[in-house]
């Protein structure tokens, strides 16, 4: 499913490689991030929306108000968050695609949904589009505090999630349908954790012009027989059960037996986790999605997503026409966590729109030296480009990052 | 395994974990007489619910398709279903808990949009699988374990809330009207829209032994049949008293949520369609 792309002398390990070379036939546009995420997801054959409008992922809802009747699908404003990620999931247990979209104080609240929609194993897709905070915050700035809270969507743990970050508006509707290709493959929620600068940004966008012919796109299929929840078992691309077919099918919020049976034995609740967790964890491979940039040589490599690794790039590309051998990094899939990616005993800057230190921690975790890794922490604006280099070059000669303003670089 | 429940229920799953005397299982059984009269299979019908002591004694029992929602979201799940499987009958078989407090703003916006459901609310006037707490349908005064110098809150009437909210067919009954129950079910059924019955049964292990002083099932159900009659055994008049039958009847008589949103993808596609000439 993963294919590679060189870009200059960087990286890009994504599908949509290949997709945007087989498609060539379609339209090229002066487009929102929004708008890309709202046609990524016709695309991907959704064909209902329920949510709530709320800044910065309130247009999605009203293109998804005017593009879905005009295929057949159907636009849901529900009565708050809550419902909203319930009817998708409705939708979806029905036989059809569905997404919702939001923004952090709707995602807290589709915790709930969310929890239900993982231990039913029900495909859906889940836009955040992340402004700062906390709650309300400023509702037009962009943030990246939910790093954590997309990947501990639920309580109650025992699974995994998958979480992924575009960083323009091209990538947004590729990633999109690879979020609904994941969902199904998995059968699981997928969030798309972007950003306010992505979901508000105008860039050049190329939508293919039948999304019909996309073979590319993971079709919906139905299990109409049991199994229904495969427990003790990792398997991928196992249909998805529906309701209204007749099966007899059960879901519910309790551990379940194969059949959906609600029990309260230790046993059920070890097979039911061991199929959660694990046809995730076995197939990771099928979920990884980064790009990188001048690894081959790098002593400090720059670690980034979503938006804010777009300035984090083009520092990158500034310190090493200054003559740093630096690197750059940028996630995509962030969920399931790519330790892979930070397996070099580098030094690590890792630049991410919040004080608190997120990503930074797991790339601690991750990384072969824990004192390498060094934290440049923003909020609500992008890193400068000159924040990047002086950041980079910091380290490079002083080993830390130095001080300068609007940066925090402790991690406690 | 009476007939009706061999006919309709999973065998594997009855009886239900429920405490001796409990409604549940009984009230099952008259929607079970409906959905039969009513010429219903098993397949006809998607069986939602939720959680507490309804959502718990009634999931995975019906033969057909179940879900159990998180609590007080079967309508929030019911109103995504019903766009992709829009011709099966919905029975949503909630608790007090669900309908009337931690889902009501759910309950009021499905009937709002007329979504075709039928709303089944048995209300044991308490949250009683967490030990027997008040619920907004908690009669005024009445002591439970959460409420032990009586219930200081007024209650409201779930029945009220839905008429209120565009219901377009309501009807109220308790555990202790077979007939009646069986009837207004099968009303509630005929109607594509959204149907709400609220039925009041007793708990005997919570609201009973800390309400109404007794476990003993026939005297808590009598307490019911009093208040709907306004008068007790001794012929005294009853501390307050329920106005049971059909409040309201307005079945079919406005369109129903999922065929509205496929009138207007109707209308899109044919304004589509004339504007391609």
């Amino acid at each position: 499913m993963t294919s590679t792309l060189e870009v200059g002398s960087g990286t890009l390990v994504a599908p949509w490689t290949d997709w945007a070379r087989q498609t060539t036939s379609g339209r090229r546009l002066l487009e929102a991030g929004t708008y890309a995420l709202t046609e990524g997801a016709i695309a991907a054959g959704c064909r209902v929306f329920a949510g709530y409008p709320i800044t910065p992922a309130t247009d999605i809802a009203e293109y998804m108000s005017k593009r879905l009747p005009q295929v057949g699908g159907y636009y849901v404003q529900c009565e708050d968050e809550l419902a909203g990620m319930h009817a998708c999931a409705g939708a979806s247990l029905g036989g059809l695609k569905a997404m919702t979209a939001t923004s952090g104080p709707g995602y807290t609240l589709m915790h709930d949904a969310y929890g239900w929609a993982v231990t039913n194993e029900i495909p859906l897709v889940v836009v955040d589009a992340m402004r700062v905070g906390p709650i309300s915050g400023i509702t037009g700035a962009p943030g990246q505090g939910e790093f954590y809270v997309a990947r501990y969507c639920t309580h109650g743990g025992n699974f995994e999630t998958i979480v992924l970050s575009p960083c323009s508006v091209q990538e947004a509707f590729w990633l999109t349908i690879d979020a609904f290709n994941l969902a199904e493959r998995f059968r699981t929620p997928v969030t798309i954790l972007t950003d306010q600068v992505v979901s508000d940004m105008w860039e050049d966008l190329f939508v293919p012009a039948d999304s019909d012919a996309l073979d590319f796109v993971v079709p919906r299929t139905s299990n109409l027989m049991m199994p229904f929840f495969p427990v003790g078992s990792a398997d991928l691309d196992v249909a998805p059960n529906v309701i209204g077919r007749g099966t007899g099918v059960c879901v519910s919020a309790y551990t379940h037996t194969e059949e959906g049976y609600d029990i309260e034995e230790m046993e059920a609740q070890w097979a039911q986790t061991y199929r959660l967790v694990n046809k995730i964890r076995h197939h990771r491979a099928e979920c990884t999605r980064y790009e990188t940039l001048g690894l081959e040589d790098a002593e400090v490599i720059a670690v980034a997503y979503g938006a804010n690794a777009r300035t984090v790039k083009t520092g990158v590309v500034e310190a090493r026409r200054r003559g740093v051998r630096a690197g750059f990094v940028r996630p995509i899939t962030l969920w399931p966590f790519l330790d892979e990616l930070y397996a070099a005993d580098r030094h690590y800057v890792v630049c991410e729109l919040n004080y608190d230190g997120q990503l930074v921690r797991e790339v601690m975790r991750a990384a072969p030296d824990k004192a390498k890794v060094h934290f440049m922490g923003k909020s609500a604006e992008l890193h400068t480009v000159a924040e990047v280099v002086a950041g980079l070059e910091g380290v490079i000669r002083t080993g830390r990052v130095p001080e300068l303003p609007y940066i925090w670089t402790e991690v406690r | 395994m009476n007939k009706l429940a061999a006919k309709y229920l999973r065998p594997s799953q009855i009886p239900t974990k429920a405490c001796h005397g409990c409604g549940i299982g009984m009230i099952e059984n008259w929607l079970l007489q409906a959905i039969d009269e009513l010429g219903l299979k098993q397949e006809d019908v998607i069986f939602g619910t939720g959680i507490g002591c309804v959502g718990r004694q009634t999931f995975a029992t019906w033969g057909g398709d179940n879900f159990g929602a998180t609590h007080g979201r079967a309508l929030a799940v019911a109103t995504g279903l019903k766009l992709a499987q829009p011709d099966k009958k919905y029975l949503i078989v909630v608790g007090d808990g669900d309908a009337a407090s931690i889902g009501t703003s759910h309950l009021i916006h499905a009937a709002r949009r007329n979504l075709g459901v039928t709303v089944i609310c048995e209300d044991n006037m308490g949250y009683e699988s967490t030990g027997g707490q008040f619920s907004p349908t908690t009669p005024a005064g009445y002591v439970t374990n959460s409420s032990p110098y009586g219930m200081a809150e007024p209650s409201f009437d779930p029945c009220d809330v839905v008429k209120a909210a565009g219901a377009t067919f309501v009807a109220e009954t308790t555990a202790t009207q077979w007939h009646q129950t069986v009837k207004i079910v099968k009303k509630a059924l005929g109607n594509d829209g959204f149907s709400f019955v609220h039925v009041r049964f007793p708990c005997n292990e919570n609201f009973g032994a800390y309400a109404l002083g007794t476990r003993d099932t026939l005297k808590n159900l009598e307490w019911i049949y009093e208040h709907t009659q306004g008068r007790k055994a001794d012929g005294s008049e009853s501390d307050f008293t329920w106005e049971t039958g059909i409040k309201h009847d307005a079945s079919n008589s406005r369109p129903e949520f999922s065929k509205i949103m496929r009138d207007v993808n109707a209308r899109v596609q044919a304004e589509m369609a004339a504007k391609r000439g």
